[in-house]
């Protein structure tokens, strides 16, 4: 009797390529649940069309000019966000983008000063002003943040010292360059032509330059992540620096690389600003670098470094805003809204671990030798 | 025993310091039980051992490096006065432990700042202050001096007339017979023989360590000829870590590297690697000279390190498998700076299936497979880079059985296939099974280069243990050979 072969059973490995379910579901569910609150509960005002001089009832919170304000209150501090969610996945930490905004401010606005109606390069063409005016900004905010990277690597002190002192110096010299005095009188071109540039929908202004460069920034940001070599070189670098170095990865470029991306970042809001505002002073972005630390971290970046998403630091700057601005709607006391925005950034980290131990947990369960087949 | 000085010997990876660290209410036994002083005791935490005498002296300190030696010393009972810390009762008590070491050191300095000797003095010390009657002293000489391993001779001999009872885990054949009275050998997690040295033998004890239950194995690579070198290092040398190394491997070779704990092997690989930047003499990679000062750069050259510490080193935990195997070989797998999705899923997908990775899928997160596929993943990520130099350092440790006997088979293919191996391990039936040859290294040397057939236990181990020049050049043959 012959014992039969029994048929071949090929190895098979699961692989299934299913991509992981999407992060940001819960501060999008999050973002929902404010805005139907604030539109239900957030009443409405009387508001005068001006082409028909009829008077109709609007609602406070879900109007086009507020939502308007909302987004463009948002965009400085997303994009900001979202070179702070570079830094913070590799583990770092960034405390100058204030600084460096009000840096890249100021410069921007003694160069536009200069060719403004009464500056004394008045009169030069748009199309030379407008990337100029650019340019320096996102130039004095990259070279700041480019500074800021090589000092953490090149003198091997933690992000948090060497930001500590640039965001000191940074601020310093936009007061030494200003002596404590505002700058204004922009070219036209570069306020009411590019940044401030109004559109009437249904009655409403509406000023949809500054959302389109959060929308644009944020978007470029979100695909570098996920499919260049330098994002995956981000998270990696975060997850385990030693592994890193072990695995050949140019780890003290990558971290060059993403102070840089948050000084650019720093310098294209400051660019906006300087466009909305139409002025700037030595005294522009005090205080910012907490905020957009804090619109990261409720966006779901781990500050001990590996996680984090562009989507969730623009949500999370945007979640911090419209509370500010529910606490405007909804009549409650300015003074309290400290109150509300810190303990939510606790909520939302403590909702995000809790959220991630279980997804820690049900993954461990599916990588369990004896589910694979 | 009161007054006794029982050794425990054994390889590395025997249970020796699992033993020691079970007496001393470390890690907890799974069942069996522990009588002490005719007591029979249950020790849940290191605490429970403290109480009923128990200390141990290890080289992971479980002190607090940024305090001063008497603060040290005095932690778990500082002297107070009126809430206060009381400065000069605390430097006192201090200094009354020390002298009863013998340690010669400032109770005001670091302890941070001290050397290991000194370490271990003080821990000694603080067993002391602990009225401690049992000591646990875990290879206590393996990074000491000669004049502190002679110190350290006399206070083992001052503590067993005080009627102390030490367990003293060696690998140093001179020192247990100068020290002890018996001997425990254990193989395996098992205690193989417990006996007097008084009638016993240095030749006796390396048998009973290695025992004879494995067989050597003939994986494919070792018959194929060799193919061109690959990688040759000439006086290499660090400060202080190891000293006038010299070896080459070949295309299609495994290179073992025998060694103990702390001989230099590991040092050797980071060297290699660019991860060393005191290191002196020459490196040559496919004949030409190089010396890569990063781990990107000796990449470049064809090299990839497999590191002992897979947890820290060698893997980002947090990320997904498959871009784990990717990570070292992004910049071949994409174009302008952009990875692309198809070819590296099939890197990933290539590799899965040639290593049979078992995890549910490429994109759960490393952290949540065992350890064998951990390690599976980081040769990946180096053959995926299509790396010729393979270091591996300690290949097999933390991998279930089942594993180890495939990374084995996957060594061999590898050097089948024309891959250089540097392989460390401390496991001895690994590396004479898999070698085409052997180095072994003992205190930053390389004191011996044996070939395959050369290589047996009883010689690398003596070796290792130093004392193979007696062997080689006195019998002519190993002296496991006469007793067995």
């Amino acid at each position: 009797m012959t014992i039969e072969p029994g048929p071949e059973v090929p190895i098979k490995p699961v692989i299934g390529f299913r991509r992981p379910r999407f992060k940001e579901t819960g501060l999008m569910g999050v973002l929902v649940a404010l805005g139907l609150f604030l539109s239900i509960f957030g009443g409405s005002l009387p508001v005068t069309n001006r082409d028909t001089g009829e008077v109709v009832k609007v609602n406070k919170f879900f109007r086009a000019d507020n939502l308007d304000k909302l987004a463009k209150n948002t965009s400085f501090f997303a994009i900001m966000a979202v070179g702070a969610t570079f830094v913070i996945i590799t583990g770092g930490i960034d405390l100058s983008v204030g600084a460096v905004y009000c840096l890249a401010a100021v410069c921007g606005a003694m160069f536009l000063n200069r060719f403004g109606p009464h500056g004394a390069g008045s009169g030069a063409p748009a199309f030379l002003v407008v990337p100029g005016a650019i340019l320096v900004c996102l130039g004095v905010g990259g070279l700041c943040g480019f500074i800021n990277g090589l000092g953490v690597v090149g003198l091997r002190v933690h992000s948090f010292v060497i930001t500590l002192g640039t965001m000191a110096i940074y601020r310093g010299i936009a007061f030494v360059m200003t002596k404590a005095q505002a700058f204004t009188d922009f070219p036209p071109q570069f306020t009411d032509g590019f940044v401030r540039r109004e559109i009437n929908w249904h009655g409403a202004s509406l000023y949809p330059v500054p959302l389109a460069i959060m929308i644009g920034v944020t978007g470029f940001a979100w695909w570098y992540l996920k499919h260049s070599v330098t994002g995956r070189h981000i998270f990696a670098v975060g997850g385990n620096e030693q592994a890193s170095l072990f695995s050949g990865l140019p780890v003290n470029w990558v971290k060059v690389k993403v102070y840089t991306f948050s000084g650019l970042a720093a310098g294209i809001a400051a660019m906006i600003m300087l466009g909305y505002y139409g002025s700037a002073s030595s005294d522009a972005g005090k205080g910012y670098e907490l905020d957009v630390i804090a619109a990261a971290v409720v966006g779901g970046a781990s500050l001990a470094g590996g996680r984090g998403t562009a989507l969730g630091a623009l949500l999370g700057a945007l979640i911090i805003q419209v509370i500010n601005n529910g606490i405007i709607i909804l009549n409650i006391d300015q003074n309290y809204s400290q109150i509300i925005i810190g303990a939510v950034i606790v909520l939302a980290v403590l909702l995000d671990r809790i959220n991630n131990s279980l997804r820690e947990r049900r993954m461990t369960r599916a990588a369990r030798p004896g589910k694979v087949s | 025993m009161a007054g006794a000085c029982h050794a425990i010997m054994g390889e590395n990876g025997a249970g020796k310091s699992t033993l020691g660290k079970i007496v001393a209410g470390i890690h907890r036994p799974d069942e069996g039980s522990l009588m002490v002083e005719g007591v029979l005791r249950r020790f849940n935490s290191p605490l429970d051992a403290q109480r009923a005498g128990i200390a141990i002296v290890h080289q992971e300190l479980s002190f607090c490096p940024n305090l001063s030696v008497a603060e040290n010393l005095c932690l778990s009972h500082l002297p107070r006065r009126a809430g206060r810390l009381d400065w000069r009762q605390l430097h006192e008590r201090a200094r009354f432990y020390l002298d009863q070491v013998g340690a010669n050191c400032d109770v005001r300095e670091e302890l941070g700042g001290l050397s290991t000797g000194q370490t271990q003095m003080v821990q000694i010390a603080a067993a002391l202050a602990t009225r401690a009657r049992i000591f646990v002293l875990d290879e206590p000489t393996s990074s000491l001096s000669a004049g502190e391993t002679k110190r350290l001779e006399e206070l083992i001999s001052r503590l067993r007339q005080n009627g102390a009872t030490i367990l003293y885990v060696s690998h140093r054949m001179d020192e247990i017979f100068r020290l002890c009275d018996v001997v425990t050998v254990m193989r395996d997690g098992q205690q193989v023989a417990t006996l007097p040295l008084a009638q016993t033998n240095e030749a006796e004890l390396v048998k009973l360590m290695i025992g004879r239950s494995w067989q050597k194995m003939f994986p494919e690579h070792i018959d194929r000829p060799l193919g061109p070198e690959r990688l040759r290092v000439e006086k290499f040398s660090s400060p202080g870590k190891f000293h006038d190394v010299n070896f080459s491997i070949h295309s299609g070779e495994v290179l073992g590297v025998a060694g103990l704990v702390g001989s230099g092997r590991s040092e050797v690989a980071l060297g290699i690697f660019g991860l060393d930047r005191r290191v002196s003499g020459r490196i040559f990679v496919d004949g030409n000279e190089a010396r890569p000062r990063s781990p990107r750069a000796a990449m470049k050259l064809g090299l990839g390190l497999v590191s002992e510490d897979r947890k820290g080193q060698g893997l980002v935990l947090g990320m997904e498998c498959g871009e784990n195997i990717t990570l070292s070989s992004l910049d071949r797998l994409s174009r302008g700076g952009v990875i692309r999705r198809g070819g590296e899923r099939g890197v990933i997908v290539r590799f899965f299936e040639k290593l049979r990775v078992k995890a549910a899928s490429p994109h759960v997160p490393a952290q949540t497979l065992s350890g064998g596929n951990q390690q599976k993943l980081v040769l990946a990520k180096w053959l995926a880079r299509e790396s010729r130099v393979l270091i591996l350092d300690e290949p097999t440790r933390g991998v279930d059985v089942g594993a180890k006997g495939e990374i084995h088979r996957l060594i061999g293919e590898l050097a089948a296939a024309g891959h250089a191996i540097l392989m460390i391990s401390s496991e001895l039936p690994e590396v004479l099974n898999l070698s085409t040859r052997v180095i072994v290294m003992r205190q930053g040397q390389l004191v011996a280069t044996l070939d395959r057939c050369e290589a047996t236990a009883e010689r690398v181990l003596k070796w290792m243990a130093g004392c193979g020049g007696e062997t080689t050049s006195g019998a002519g043959q190993p002296a496991g050979h006469a007793l067995g």
